[in-house]
Protein backbone atom coordinates (compact mmCIF):
# COMPACT_ATOMS: atom_id res chain seq x y z
CA UNK A 1 0.00 0.00 0.00
CA UNK A 2 2.89 2.54 0.86
CA UNK A 3 4.55 1.63 -1.87
CA UNK A 4 2.10 2.98 -4.47
CA UNK A 5 3.17 6.61 -3.07
CA UNK A 6 6.89 5.78 -3.54
CA UNK A 7 7.54 7.84 -6.39
CA UNK A 8 6.53 11.18 -7.09
CA UNK A 9 4.75 11.61 -3.95
CA UNK A 10 4.34 15.34 -4.52
CA UNK A 11 4.49 15.59 -8.39
CA UNK A 12 2.09 18.30 -9.37
CA UNK A 13 -0.22 16.67 -10.64
CA UNK A 14 -1.75 14.79 -7.86
CA UNK A 15 -1.19 18.08 -5.26
CA UNK A 16 -3.83 19.95 -4.34
CA UNK A 17 -3.08 23.60 -3.43
CA UNK A 18 -5.46 25.59 -1.53
CA UNK A 19 -5.64 30.07 -2.97
CA UNK A 20 -7.06 31.44 -0.02
CA UNK A 21 -7.87 35.20 -0.83
CA UNK A 22 -10.39 37.94 -0.52
CA UNK A 23 -9.18 39.59 -3.41
CA UNK A 24 -11.11 38.06 -6.41
CA UNK A 25 -8.23 39.85 -8.83
CA UNK A 26 -5.55 37.92 -7.09
CA UNK A 27 -7.57 35.23 -6.61
CA UNK A 28 -8.32 34.26 -9.90
CA UNK A 29 -4.55 35.21 -10.99
CA UNK A 30 -3.09 32.55 -8.81
CA UNK A 31 -5.76 29.91 -9.54
CA UNK A 32 -4.81 30.04 -13.32
CA UNK A 33 -1.03 29.99 -12.83
CA UNK A 34 -1.13 27.20 -10.38
CA UNK A 35 -3.79 25.60 -12.88
CA UNK A 36 -1.07 25.91 -15.62
CA UNK A 37 1.35 24.34 -13.27
CA UNK A 38 -0.38 21.48 -13.11
CA UNK A 39 -1.78 22.09 -9.67
CA UNK A 40 -5.16 21.15 -8.41
CA UNK A 41 -6.83 24.31 -7.18
CA UNK A 42 -9.42 25.02 -4.16
CA UNK A 43 -10.06 28.31 -3.71
CA UNK A 44 -11.37 29.98 -0.28
CA UNK A 45 -12.41 34.08 -0.50
CA UNK A 46 -12.66 33.87 3.26
CA UNK A 47 -11.07 32.38 6.57
CA UNK A 48 -13.91 30.06 7.62
CA UNK A 49 -14.47 28.49 3.90
CA UNK A 50 -10.34 27.98 3.82
CA UNK A 51 -10.40 26.15 7.19
CA UNK A 52 -12.38 23.53 5.80
CA UNK A 53 -10.58 23.14 2.98
CA UNK A 54 -6.91 23.28 4.95
CA UNK A 55 -8.54 20.22 7.23
CA UNK A 56 -8.71 18.23 4.33
CA UNK A 57 -5.89 15.20 4.77
CA UNK A 58 -4.97 15.66 0.67
CA UNK A 59 -4.44 19.00 1.18
CA UNK A 60 -0.62 19.55 1.27
CA UNK A 61 0.24 23.48 0.44
CA UNK A 62 -1.93 26.56 0.66
CA UNK A 63 -1.40 29.70 -0.31
CA UNK A 64 -3.29 32.59 2.62
CA UNK A 65 -3.56 35.88 2.30
CA UNK A 66 -2.69 37.48 5.53
CA UNK A 67 -6.02 39.59 5.85
CA UNK A 68 -9.31 38.76 5.38
CA UNK A 69 -12.10 38.29 6.29
CA UNK A 70 -13.40 35.63 9.20
CA UNK A 71 -9.84 34.56 10.11
CA UNK A 72 -7.01 35.86 9.36
CA UNK A 73 -3.37 34.09 7.60
CA UNK A 74 -1.95 33.87 10.89
CA UNK A 75 -4.64 32.34 12.64
CA UNK A 76 -5.38 29.64 10.15
CA UNK A 77 -1.47 28.98 10.38
CA UNK A 78 -2.12 29.08 14.06
CA UNK A 79 -4.82 26.44 14.48
CA UNK A 80 -3.46 24.19 11.47
CA UNK A 81 -0.69 23.76 13.81
CA UNK A 82 -2.21 22.56 16.84
CA UNK A 83 -4.51 19.74 14.98
CA UNK A 84 -3.03 16.43 14.47
CA UNK A 85 -3.27 16.56 11.08
CA UNK A 86 -1.48 13.26 9.56
CA UNK A 87 0.03 14.60 6.79
CA UNK A 88 1.92 17.81 7.01
CA UNK A 89 0.76 21.17 5.33
CA UNK A 90 3.04 23.63 3.74
CA UNK A 91 1.69 27.11 4.56
CA UNK A 92 2.67 30.14 2.37
CA UNK A 93 1.37 33.63 3.46
CA UNK A 94 0.58 36.68 1.51
CA UNK A 95 1.09 39.83 2.96
CA UNK A 96 0.86 43.58 1.06
CA UNK A 97 3.86 45.07 0.80
CA UNK A 98 3.56 48.47 2.25
CA UNK A 99 1.05 47.28 5.02
CA UNK A 100 3.12 47.12 8.53
CA UNK A 101 3.40 43.43 9.29
CA UNK A 102 5.56 41.12 11.45
CA UNK A 103 7.28 38.38 9.48
CA UNK A 104 7.98 36.79 12.96
CA UNK A 105 4.81 37.29 13.85
CA UNK A 106 4.00 34.83 10.68
CA UNK A 107 6.32 32.75 11.22
CA UNK A 108 5.36 31.97 14.50
CA UNK A 109 1.78 30.90 13.75
CA UNK A 110 2.88 28.52 11.85
CA UNK A 111 3.56 29.79 8.41
CA UNK A 112 6.67 28.37 6.39
CA UNK A 113 6.95 30.68 3.90
CA UNK A 114 5.76 34.28 3.45
CA UNK A 115 5.88 36.50 0.03
CA UNK A 116 4.82 40.13 -0.65
CA UNK A 117 1.54 41.36 -2.93
CA UNK A 118 1.72 41.56 -5.77
CA UNK A 119 2.95 38.29 -6.33
CA UNK A 120 5.85 37.83 -8.13
CA UNK A 121 5.65 34.15 -10.26
CA UNK A 122 8.58 33.38 -10.77
CA UNK A 123 8.99 33.24 -7.18
CA UNK A 124 6.14 31.73 -6.11
CA UNK A 125 7.15 29.15 -8.57
CA UNK A 126 10.50 28.73 -7.26
CA UNK A 127 9.02 28.45 -3.57
CA UNK A 128 6.71 26.14 -4.06
CA UNK A 129 9.64 23.67 -5.02
CA UNK A 130 10.60 24.29 -1.67
CA UNK A 131 7.26 23.36 -0.73
CA UNK A 132 6.90 20.22 -2.59
CA UNK A 133 10.87 19.34 -1.00
CA UNK A 134 9.60 19.64 2.39
CA UNK A 135 6.55 17.86 1.67
CA UNK A 136 8.42 14.50 -0.36
CA UNK A 137 10.44 14.50 2.88
CA UNK A 138 7.81 14.47 5.32
CA UNK A 139 6.11 11.46 3.18
CA UNK A 140 9.12 9.84 2.94
CA UNK A 141 9.85 9.85 6.80
CA UNK A 142 6.18 8.91 7.27
CA UNK A 143 7.26 5.99 4.70
CA UNK A 144 10.39 4.72 6.64
CA UNK A 145 8.34 5.36 10.40
CA UNK A 146 5.70 2.70 8.85
CA UNK A 147 8.25 0.56 7.70
CA UNK A 148 10.05 0.44 11.01
CA UNK A 149 6.56 0.42 13.00
CA UNK A 150 6.17 -2.79 10.51
CA UNK A 151 9.61 -4.19 10.86
CA UNK A 152 9.82 -3.56 14.71
CA UNK A 153 6.41 -5.70 15.06
CA UNK A 154 5.92 -8.30 12.77
CA UNK A 155 7.60 -11.24 12.68
CA UNK A 156 9.97 -11.03 9.17
CA UNK A 157 9.25 -14.84 7.81
CA UNK A 158 5.76 -15.28 8.66
CA UNK A 159 4.47 -11.87 8.79
CA UNK A 160 2.81 -12.52 11.28
CA UNK A 161 3.04 -10.22 15.20
CA UNK A 162 6.37 -10.86 16.44
CA UNK A 163 6.17 -12.17 19.93
CA UNK A 164 6.64 -8.94 21.75
CA UNK A 165 3.78 -7.28 20.19
CA UNK A 166 1.17 -10.42 20.54
CA UNK A 167 1.91 -10.11 24.15
CA UNK A 168 1.27 -6.77 24.27
CA UNK A 169 -1.61 -7.14 22.27
CA UNK A 170 -2.97 -10.03 25.67
CA UNK A 171 -1.55 -7.21 28.31
CA UNK A 172 -4.06 -4.81 26.58
CA UNK A 173 -6.80 -7.70 25.98
CA UNK A 174 -6.20 -8.45 29.85
CA UNK A 175 -6.52 -5.12 30.88
CA UNK A 176 -9.59 -4.50 28.56
CA UNK A 177 -11.18 -7.69 30.32
CA UNK A 178 -10.02 -6.60 34.46
CA UNK A 179 -11.97 -3.37 33.46
CA UNK A 180 -15.25 -5.67 33.33
CA UNK A 181 -14.80 -6.44 29.41
CA UNK A 182 -15.52 -9.43 27.25
CA UNK A 183 -13.82 -13.08 27.98
CA UNK A 184 -11.14 -13.89 25.48
CA UNK A 185 -9.44 -16.86 24.24
CA UNK A 186 -5.62 -17.73 23.50
CA UNK A 187 -4.33 -20.71 21.39
CA UNK A 188 -0.80 -21.84 21.60
CA UNK A 189 -0.21 -24.09 18.46
CA UNK A 190 2.24 -25.68 17.64
CA UNK A 191 3.33 -27.74 14.25
CA UNK A 192 3.41 -31.79 14.70
CA UNK A 193 6.46 -33.44 13.58
CA UNK A 194 8.24 -30.19 12.65
CA UNK A 195 11.63 -31.05 12.82
CA UNK A 196 10.89 -33.93 10.75
CA UNK A 197 9.48 -31.87 7.77
CA UNK A 198 12.47 -30.04 8.03
CA UNK A 199 15.17 -32.75 8.12
CA UNK A 200 12.69 -34.77 5.74
CA UNK A 201 12.32 -31.66 2.86
CA UNK A 202 14.97 -29.11 4.53
CA UNK A 203 14.60 -25.81 6.22
CA UNK A 204 13.32 -23.96 3.55
CA UNK A 205 10.41 -25.96 3.47
CA UNK A 206 10.05 -25.64 6.95
CA UNK A 207 9.70 -22.01 6.19
CA UNK A 208 6.94 -22.45 3.55
CA UNK A 209 4.82 -24.06 5.85
CA UNK A 210 5.38 -21.71 8.66
CA UNK A 211 4.15 -18.84 5.97
CA UNK A 212 1.78 -20.91 4.72
CA UNK A 213 0.05 -21.67 8.02
CA UNK A 214 -0.14 -17.81 9.62
CA UNK A 215 -1.90 -17.17 5.84
CA UNK A 216 -4.31 -19.71 6.33
CA UNK A 217 -4.97 -18.99 9.79
CA UNK A 218 -5.30 -14.80 9.52
CA UNK A 219 -7.55 -15.82 6.28
CA UNK A 220 -9.96 -17.95 7.87
CA UNK A 221 -9.42 -16.14 11.91
CA UNK A 222 -12.48 -13.44 12.08
CA UNK A 223 -10.74 -10.00 11.53
CA UNK A 224 -10.10 -9.37 15.33
CA UNK A 225 -7.97 -12.01 15.99
CA UNK A 226 -4.64 -11.45 16.06
CA UNK A 227 -1.47 -14.47 14.99
CA UNK A 228 1.92 -14.36 16.24
CA UNK A 229 4.70 -15.99 16.28
CA UNK A 230 5.81 -16.79 19.83
CA UNK A 231 8.99 -19.09 19.00
CA UNK A 232 10.34 -21.49 16.00
CA UNK A 233 7.04 -23.60 15.30
CA UNK A 234 5.37 -22.39 17.77
CA UNK A 235 2.50 -19.44 16.93
CA UNK A 236 -0.26 -17.65 19.64
CA UNK A 237 -3.86 -16.74 18.34
CA UNK A 238 -5.65 -13.89 20.51
CA UNK A 239 -9.20 -14.64 20.16
CA UNK A 240 -10.99 -11.09 21.62
CA UNK A 241 -14.53 -11.65 22.67
CA UNK A 242 -14.89 -15.15 23.09
CA UNK A 243 -15.36 -17.32 25.85
CA UNK A 244 -13.90 -20.98 26.17
CA UNK A 245 -16.99 -22.56 23.72
CA UNK A 246 -15.80 -20.34 21.00
CA UNK A 247 -12.34 -20.67 21.61
CA UNK A 248 -12.94 -24.46 20.82
CA UNK A 249 -14.89 -23.96 17.69
CA UNK A 250 -12.20 -21.39 16.43
CA UNK A 251 -9.54 -24.30 17.46
CA UNK A 252 -11.06 -26.88 15.76
CA UNK A 253 -11.68 -24.93 12.71
CA UNK A 254 -8.10 -24.37 12.47
CA UNK A 255 -7.31 -28.31 13.29
CA UNK A 256 -9.72 -28.98 10.24
CA UNK A 257 -8.17 -26.32 7.97
CA UNK A 258 -4.54 -27.24 8.36
CA UNK A 259 -5.43 -30.99 8.41
CA UNK A 260 -7.42 -30.55 4.78
CA UNK A 261 -5.51 -28.22 3.55
CA UNK A 262 -1.64 -29.68 1.47
CA UNK A 263 0.89 -27.34 0.97
CA UNK A 264 3.02 -27.03 -1.91
CA UNK A 265 6.67 -26.88 -1.36
CA UNK A 266 8.67 -25.21 -4.34
CA UNK A 267 10.12 -28.80 -5.28
CA UNK A 268 6.33 -29.38 -6.19
CA UNK A 269 6.09 -31.64 -3.62
CA UNK A 270 2.75 -31.59 -1.51
CA UNK A 271 2.72 -31.97 2.10
CA UNK A 272 -0.14 -32.84 4.77
CA UNK A 273 0.73 -31.24 8.14
CA UNK A 274 -1.79 -31.36 11.57
CA UNK A 275 -1.07 -29.01 14.95
CA UNK A 276 -1.46 -29.62 18.31
CA UNK A 277 -3.13 -26.59 20.22
CA UNK A 278 -3.36 -25.97 24.01
CA UNK A 279 -5.47 -23.17 24.95
CA UNK A 280 -7.47 -21.38 27.64
CA UNK A 281 -10.20 -18.62 28.05
CA UNK A 282 -10.41 -15.83 30.14
CA UNK A 283 -14.10 -15.57 31.64
CA UNK A 284 -13.67 -15.28 34.95
CA UNK A 285 -11.15 -13.12 37.22
CA UNK A 286 -9.01 -16.24 38.16
CA UNK A 287 -6.12 -15.65 35.33
CA UNK A 288 -5.69 -12.20 34.94
CA UNK A 289 -1.79 -12.55 34.62
CA UNK A 290 -0.34 -13.11 31.56
CA UNK A 291 2.31 -15.57 32.99
CA UNK A 292 -0.57 -17.90 34.25
CA UNK A 293 -2.48 -17.74 30.83
CA UNK A 294 0.80 -18.70 28.72
CA UNK A 295 1.70 -21.43 31.01
CA UNK A 296 -1.87 -22.99 31.36
CA UNK A 297 -1.85 -22.83 27.40
CA UNK A 298 1.75 -24.45 27.73
CA UNK A 299 0.19 -27.59 29.87
CA UNK A 300 -2.73 -28.02 27.74
CA UNK A 301 -0.35 -27.98 24.82
CA UNK A 302 1.62 -30.37 26.23
CA UNK A 303 -1.53 -32.73 27.12
CA UNK A 304 -2.75 -32.82 23.54
CA UNK A 305 0.91 -33.85 22.10
CA UNK A 306 1.20 -36.57 24.80
CA UNK A 307 -2.64 -37.53 24.26
CA UNK A 308 -1.42 -37.99 20.04
CA UNK A 309 -1.26 -34.96 18.44
CA UNK A 310 -3.84 -33.68 16.11
CA UNK A 311 -5.88 -32.29 18.41
CA UNK A 312 -6.69 -29.43 21.00
CA UNK A 313 -7.10 -29.01 24.78
CA UNK A 314 -8.36 -26.53 26.28
CA UNK A 315 -8.58 -25.65 30.22
CA UNK A 316 -11.23 -23.52 31.01
CA UNK A 317 -12.14 -22.41 34.00
CA UNK A 318 -15.20 -24.18 34.95
CA UNK A 319 -14.57 -27.10 31.69
CA UNK A 320 -11.65 -28.34 30.09
CA UNK A 321 -12.54 -29.50 26.29
CA UNK A 322 -10.72 -32.11 23.63
CA UNK A 323 -11.12 -31.59 20.20
CA UNK A 324 -10.17 -34.33 18.09
CA UNK A 325 -10.85 -35.36 14.56
CA UNK A 326 -13.41 -37.82 15.23
CA UNK A 327 -15.68 -36.18 18.04
CA UNK A 328 -15.91 -32.81 18.28
CA UNK A 329 -15.58 -31.02 21.71
CA UNK A 330 -15.98 -33.10 24.49
CA UNK A 331 -15.96 -32.45 28.18
CA UNK A 332 -13.03 -33.54 29.68
CA UNK B 1 0.29 65.91 -7.30
CA UNK B 2 -3.60 65.32 -8.98
CA UNK B 3 -2.98 67.04 -12.45
CA UNK B 4 0.58 64.82 -13.09
CA UNK B 5 -1.14 61.90 -12.30
CA UNK B 6 -3.80 61.99 -14.51
CA UNK B 7 -0.69 62.49 -17.06
CA UNK B 8 0.03 58.82 -16.30
CA UNK B 9 -1.93 56.39 -17.81
CA UNK B 10 -4.10 54.71 -15.51
CA UNK B 11 -2.73 51.24 -16.09
CA UNK B 12 0.88 50.33 -16.66
CA UNK B 13 -0.15 47.53 -19.26
CA UNK B 14 3.04 46.42 -20.07
CA UNK B 15 3.70 45.51 -16.25
CA UNK B 16 0.61 44.21 -15.95
CA UNK B 17 1.36 42.03 -19.02
CA UNK B 18 4.30 40.59 -17.73
CA UNK B 19 3.00 39.57 -14.25
CA UNK B 20 0.15 37.65 -15.71
CA UNK B 21 2.42 35.56 -18.25
CA UNK B 22 1.57 38.14 -21.49
CA UNK B 23 -2.10 36.51 -22.10
CA UNK B 24 -4.33 39.98 -23.49
CA UNK B 25 -7.19 37.97 -23.20
CA UNK B 26 -6.45 36.72 -19.24
CA UNK B 27 -5.96 40.33 -18.72
CA UNK B 28 -9.33 41.21 -20.12
CA UNK B 29 -10.79 38.86 -18.05
CA UNK B 30 -9.08 39.88 -14.74
CA UNK B 31 -9.81 43.89 -15.22
CA UNK B 32 -13.59 42.34 -16.07
CA UNK B 33 -13.63 41.01 -12.50
CA UNK B 34 -11.71 43.93 -11.03
CA UNK B 35 -14.64 46.07 -12.71
CA UNK B 36 -17.20 43.96 -10.66
CA UNK B 37 -15.23 43.96 -7.53
CA UNK B 38 -14.34 47.70 -7.39
CA UNK B 39 -18.55 47.97 -8.22
CA UNK B 40 -18.86 46.04 -5.18
CA UNK B 41 -16.72 47.67 -2.62
CA UNK B 42 -17.44 51.12 -3.98
CA UNK B 43 -20.82 50.36 -2.42
CA UNK B 44 -19.61 49.08 0.41
CA UNK B 45 -17.57 51.89 0.67
CA UNK B 46 -20.11 54.33 0.39
CA UNK B 47 -22.04 52.70 2.91
CA UNK B 48 -19.02 52.77 5.61
CA UNK B 49 -18.66 56.19 4.88
CA UNK B 50 -21.85 57.07 5.63
CA UNK B 51 -21.75 54.75 8.57
CA UNK B 52 -18.61 56.15 9.90
CA UNK B 53 -17.62 52.37 9.77
CA UNK B 54 -13.55 52.19 9.90
CA UNK B 55 -13.00 49.05 10.23
CA UNK B 56 -14.88 48.61 7.01
CA UNK B 57 -13.05 51.42 5.18
CA UNK B 58 -9.98 49.57 6.57
CA UNK B 59 -10.43 46.32 4.91
CA UNK B 60 -12.15 47.07 1.36
CA UNK B 61 -9.27 49.56 1.18
CA UNK B 62 -6.65 47.15 1.65
CA UNK B 63 -8.60 44.60 -0.45
CA UNK B 64 -8.84 47.17 -3.09
CA UNK B 65 -5.52 48.19 -2.71
CA UNK B 66 -4.31 44.70 -3.37
CA UNK B 67 -6.55 44.28 -6.42
CA UNK B 68 -5.07 47.39 -8.16
CA UNK B 69 -1.49 46.68 -7.18
CA UNK B 70 -2.09 42.84 -9.04
CA UNK B 71 -3.09 44.50 -12.49
CA UNK B 72 -0.79 47.80 -12.30
CA UNK B 73 -3.08 50.40 -11.90
CA UNK B 74 -1.08 53.09 -9.59
CA UNK B 75 -3.29 55.64 -9.49
CA UNK B 76 -6.29 53.62 -8.63
CA UNK B 77 -3.68 51.60 -5.78
CA UNK B 78 -2.87 55.11 -4.58
CA UNK B 79 -6.38 55.90 -3.70
CA UNK B 80 -7.23 52.35 -2.24
CA UNK B 81 -4.33 52.84 -0.02
CA UNK B 82 -5.78 56.51 1.11
CA UNK B 83 -8.52 54.85 1.99
CA UNK B 84 -7.33 52.02 3.60
CA UNK B 85 -5.19 54.79 5.89
CA UNK B 86 -8.04 56.84 6.47
CA UNK B 87 -9.89 53.85 7.85
CA UNK B 88 -7.06 53.09 10.32
CA UNK B 89 -6.35 56.43 11.00
CA UNK B 90 -10.10 57.16 11.61
CA UNK B 91 -10.20 59.75 9.27
CA UNK B 92 -13.64 60.65 7.88
CA UNK B 93 -12.16 63.31 5.59
CA UNK B 94 -9.48 61.24 4.33
CA UNK B 95 -11.91 58.60 3.51
CA UNK B 96 -14.42 61.51 1.93
CA UNK B 97 -11.41 62.29 -0.23
CA UNK B 98 -10.36 58.74 -0.97
CA UNK B 99 -13.91 57.78 -2.41
CA UNK B 100 -14.05 60.69 -4.44
CA UNK B 101 -10.45 59.77 -5.68
CA UNK B 102 -11.40 56.54 -6.33
CA UNK B 103 -14.32 57.19 -8.42
CA UNK B 104 -12.60 59.39 -10.80
CA UNK B 105 -9.90 57.16 -10.83
CA UNK B 106 -11.89 54.12 -11.99
CA UNK B 107 -13.61 56.27 -14.51
CA UNK B 108 -10.41 57.54 -16.34
CA UNK B 109 -9.58 53.68 -15.83
CA UNK B 110 -12.77 52.35 -17.93
CA UNK B 111 -12.70 55.02 -20.38
CA UNK B 112 -8.88 54.55 -20.88
CA UNK B 113 -9.54 50.89 -21.62
CA UNK B 114 -12.97 51.42 -24.09
CA UNK B 115 -10.59 53.60 -25.89
CA UNK B 116 -7.89 51.68 -26.29
CA UNK B 117 -10.73 48.36 -26.91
Amino acid sequence: MEENRKEGAASQKNVSILVAEDDPVARRLLEKKLKDWGYRVYKADNGEKAWEILRQPDLRIAILDWMMPGMEGPELCFRLRQTRKPRYTYLILLTAKDTSFDVIQGLEAGADDYMTKPVNFMELKARLQTAHRIIELEDRLLQARKKLMRLATTDSLTHAWNRRTIMKFIKEEISRYTRGGRPFGLLMIDLDNFKQINDTYGHQAGDTVLRNLVKLFIKNLRNYDRVGRYGGDELIVLLPASDIFNTGILAARLLDLTRKSKIRLRTGEKISITLSIGGTAVDSLSQTQINNLIQTSDRALYLAKKLGRDRAILFGDSVNLEITEKQNARKR
Amino acid sequence: MPEKDSTIPPINKEEALARIGGEEEFLNELLEIYRQEFNRRYVELEKAVAEKDFQMIRESGHSLKGASANLSLPALREAAYEMEMAGKNQDLSAAKNALKKLKSEFDRLQKFLSQKG
